[in-house]
């Protein structure tokens, strides 16, 4: 479990934005173009990084999003939930990663994880797939940057079905 | 569809230098990569068109604001249909 003082969350906010328009992700979905923001909601922090990726010339847009929610514990913030999510529309194929409802996943199948395929997006040959752990947006953002970089639907006969 | 990112050969090929210098400009992080395994390494083409021409982001600045109103994690776990049906 991630945790960050409100000044690292800052920075970690800072640092994941700078990232993203390093490998040329344009970010969305902010209220001006200099600034990146968290929404306070009561004792929660919520992180929401819409961007797209890059396409060519008339095709849809590749959608990329990062989602996170943040609990104050004590003097720290603690990353409770996250969902990384990737819609290749050119390619038509959706990958998530998720981290959410854990009592649920955990009494249904001792996972805290899962990850969404759809080879066709919005097909599913799978509800949830076991998925490893990510390691908060950075991770989820290259994780994601990655399947999209190599051009290709996912293989999600790879992945292990949970139901 | 079309190859998204070079290797570090073809990146020394286009900066005329070694392959051992590109392998260095990616582990000081000046050059933006990614590992696909441990002896595998991308350079998206969009990162480095965006490095070589010198743009280099500017650090955001970071602010929390009040949440605007926005569905719970995991209540996206199918994606709609009308975004379905932009796709086909």
């Amino acid at each position: 479990m991630i945790a960050a003082s409100e000044d690292e969350l800052l920075w970690y906010l800072v640092d994941l934005g700078q990232t993203m328009e390093r490998y040329g992700a344009v970010i969305l979905s902010q209220d001006s173009s200099d600034e990146v923001s968290l929404g306070r909601n009561g004792d929660d922090l919520i992180l929401d990084l819409r961007s797209h990726l890059p396409t060519i010339q008339r095709a849809p847009p590749t959608a990329l999003r990062l989602r996170e929610r943040w609990s104050r514990t004590g003097d720290h913030w603690r990353l409770m939930e996250y969902g990384y999510e990737l819609h290749h529309r050119a390619l038509d194929y959706r990958r998530a990663l998720h981290r959410h409802d854990v009592d649920r996943f955990v009494r249904a199948h001792d996972v805290v994880t899962h990850e969404h395929c759809e080879s066709t997006l919005g097909v599913e040959s799978c509800r949830h797939f076991a998925g490893d752990p990510v390691d908060g947006a950075r991770e989820g953002f290259f994780r994601l940057y990655g399947l999209w970089l190599a051009g290709t639907k996912p293989d999600c006969s790879s992945l292990r079905c949970l139901d | 569809m079309d190859r998204l990112y070079y290797t570090p050969r073809e990146v020394a090929q286009a900066l005329a230098i070694s392959d051992d210098a590109v392998l260095d400009l990616i582990d000081r992080g000046d050059l933006p990569a990614l590992r696909v395994s441990p002896r595998i390494i991308r350079i998206p083409i969009v990162a480095f068109d965006l490095w070589r021409s010198g743009v280099v982001p500017k650090p955001r600045r970071a602010t929390i604001r009040p949440a605007s109103p926005m569905a719970p994690i995991g209540s996206d776990e199918q994606v709609p249909a009308e975004a379905r049906a932009l796709t086909r």
